[in-house]
């Protein structure tokens, strides 16, 4: 507005000689304030998400929430990221600097630089999303193996999942025997038959018959704490009742089963002695005693089926809390369902928050890429500083993303 | 676009402020990470972490925003895409709260049971729990009391209607 163009007072007035000068909107050039456009409006993209993501956060149930450590978040490797975008930024803005000098080389080279701190960044990224992989945490089904809750439909899974494998490797087993001959049961075969009639047989029945509704929710947590175990979360005591339980219960079959052995013995007695007489005579008694006999047999066959179940279940959980890691990290092919309360909403929140970080960051580097053609002197400066402008953006994302993912 | 500014100020920036930015985020972000650490003074109030941590986090998105972003240089119109923007997003976040973030403050007992990992409250999984019998094999709990007086005879009760007499036992322990 250097010349006043209205009034009437003008020289030129109603000549038509009027100098316009070019008078932009605001001091800056257009390319900078579309990007500042586009970034008030990622600012409200990312605050949706990561928005989204404190409410469901801090709305789930009190303490449920996995700890970070639950879901195989590790502390220092986010940490580690975020030092290195902080490097990222510094680079680019140093390239800015250097161009803006007309040191077109050397801007290249922060460049190069701001590009490979980018891609250690994604790698680092793709490290982490790994881990979570390989220990069945995907955002949904169906290779998502988190169960919020550990109920008896999780229990189900668990023992669904095991029959499976128990009977695929039967099948696998039997067609290398060959025809006729008997098939050996596998390694891996016998574990999956003893952790489903032991352990989840167990816990099933506990949690379908038992009267108390602490020990039910107590039985099925044990369940789930020996498949994928959490921190802090290890039912120790139950654990030890349940074991002094099983090993009263295991002498006391054994005491019905001495009971049993003595009846059968005694029947076989009568009936031999009712054999040698007169059959006319004692048919009735002979008739009554052999049914006794089918009676005994059959508890017998109860109690030594219990006494395998008692005796498998003994054997096998001292075994199992040996496992540092639990069973699925112990024995990777099994892939049970595991159980990490809100796991599901935080799986999801996560993987779309870093997710959506992630494209960014990949389009920045494609950014980058195109840029590296470019001689980087003070005339194509504005092109560092518009992707510096984008790139400190990403930053300042994972600025808060780190602690809110990580270490909340 | 070579100067690249209506201002003719040539002086901002600059690599040793540049460092020095870059050296306040580093030891910012080591801030943060000493709330992960075990020195950290307030253990038992994970809120204080929460609340330093976004501070810290609010402070280096400061840092970044004015001096990597170079806003600090830039003309009136940075108020005007920044400060509705930011507005937008606490109350799009705000908006959230009621609905969202307070889901789970009122549920009914029924739902909290079907909510994740609700757990009764009376948990008994310890002594006397086991008083109830519920396997056919008679199995007691008074003997999980810890060694209490009398646990030993209800343990070896053996089968048979022990169920009644260890959850009196239990009963007893529990007064």
């Amino acid at each position: 507005m250097t010349h006043d163009t209205h009034g009437g007072h003008g020289d030129d007035h109603g000549h038509g000689h009027i100098k316009l000068a070019y008078q932009p909107g605001l001091p800056l050039a257009n390319g900078k304030l579309c990007l500042w456009l586009f970034l008030s409006t990622e600012i409200m993209f990312f605050a949706g998400l990561i928005g989204a993501y404190v409410v469901l956060r801090f709305g789930v149930p009190a303490g449920t929430w996995p700890h970070p450590h639950d879901v195989h978040l590790v502390e220092p490797i986010g940490a580690f990221n975020t030092f290195v975008l902080i490097c990222s930024s510094v680079t680019i803005v140093l390239g800015l600097e250097a161009a803006k000098q007309n040191q077109s080389s050397i801007a290249r080279l922060w460049l190069f630089a701001t590009f490979v701190l980018g891609s250690v960044f994604l790698g680092v990224k793709m490290y982490e999303y790994n881990s979570k992989f390989a220990h069945g945490i995907y955002p949904s089904t169906p290779r998502s193996l988190i169960y919020d809750k550990a109920d008896l439909n999780y229990a189900s899974a668990v023992r669904q999942r095991l029959n499976d494998l128990a009977t695929e490797l039967g099948k696998k087993a039997s067609a290398e025997a060959g025809e006729g001959q008997a098939a050996v049961p596998s390694e891996d075969q016998k574990r999956c038959e003893d952790l489903r009639d032991y352990l989840v047989f167990w816990a099933e029945q506990t949690a379908a018959r038992s009267e108390d509704p602490g020990r039910r929710q107590a039985a099925l947590n044990s369940l789930a704490w020996f498949i994928y175990p959490r921190e802090g979360h290890k039912p120790e005591k139950f654990l030890a009742a349940e074991t002094k339980r099983m090993e009263r219960e295991k002498t006391s079959i054994a005491a019905e089963l001495a009971l049993v052995s003595g009846e059968q013995k005694a029947l076989d007695a009568k009936k031999a002695e009712l054999e040698k007489r007169d059959a006319a005579e004692v048919a009735e008694e002979l008739a009554a005693t052999v049914k006794a006999r089918a009676v005994a047999d059959e508890r017998a066959l109860t109690a030594s089926e219990r006494l395998r179940r008692v005796d498998g279940w003994l054997t096998l959980v001292p075994a199992l809390d040996k496992l540092e890691h639990g069973i699925n990290d112990a024995y990777h092919s099994l892939r049970l369902p595991i159980h990490i309360p809100s796991g599901n909403m935080w799986a999801s929140t996560y993987f779309l928050l870093t997710g959506f970080h992630a494209i960014h960051v990949a389009v920045g580097l494609l950014m980058f890429v195109l840029m590296l053609r470019y001689r980087l002197d003070a005339s194509n400066a504005h092109l560092l500083e518009n992707g510096g402008l984008y790139w400190h953006f990403v930053d300042l994302v994972w600025i808060f993303l780190f602690p809110l993912l990580y270490l909340f | 676009m070579a100067g690249s500014d209506g201002h003719g100020e040539h002086s901002h920036g600059g690599v040793g402020k540049y460092m020095m930015v870059f050296f306040a985020l580093c030891g910012l972000t080591t801030l943060s990470f000493f709330t992960y650490s075990r020195f950290w003074p307030f253990q038992d109030t994970p809120v204080v972490g929460w609340v330093f941590m976004m501070a810290v986090s609010c402070t280096k998105a400061m840092l970044v925003i004015c001096f990597f972003m170079h806003l600090i240089w830039e003309a009136n119109w940075k108020y005007v895409l920044t400060i509705p923007a930011s507005l937008m997003s606490v109350f799009l976040v705000v908006a959230l709260v009621p609905d969202v973030g307070q889901r789970t403050r009122y549920y009914a007992e029924e739902r909290a049971l079907y909510a994740s990992d609700y757990e009764p409250k009376e948990e008994m999984t310890e002594a006397g729990s086991e008083a109830t019998g519920d396997k056919p094999a008679g199995a007691s709990g008074a003997a999980e009391s810890g060694g209490d007086a009398g646990s030993s005879d209800a343990g070896e009760a053996g089968a048979g209607d022990d169920g009644k007499a260890a959850e009196a036992a239990a009963k007893a322990d529990a007064t």
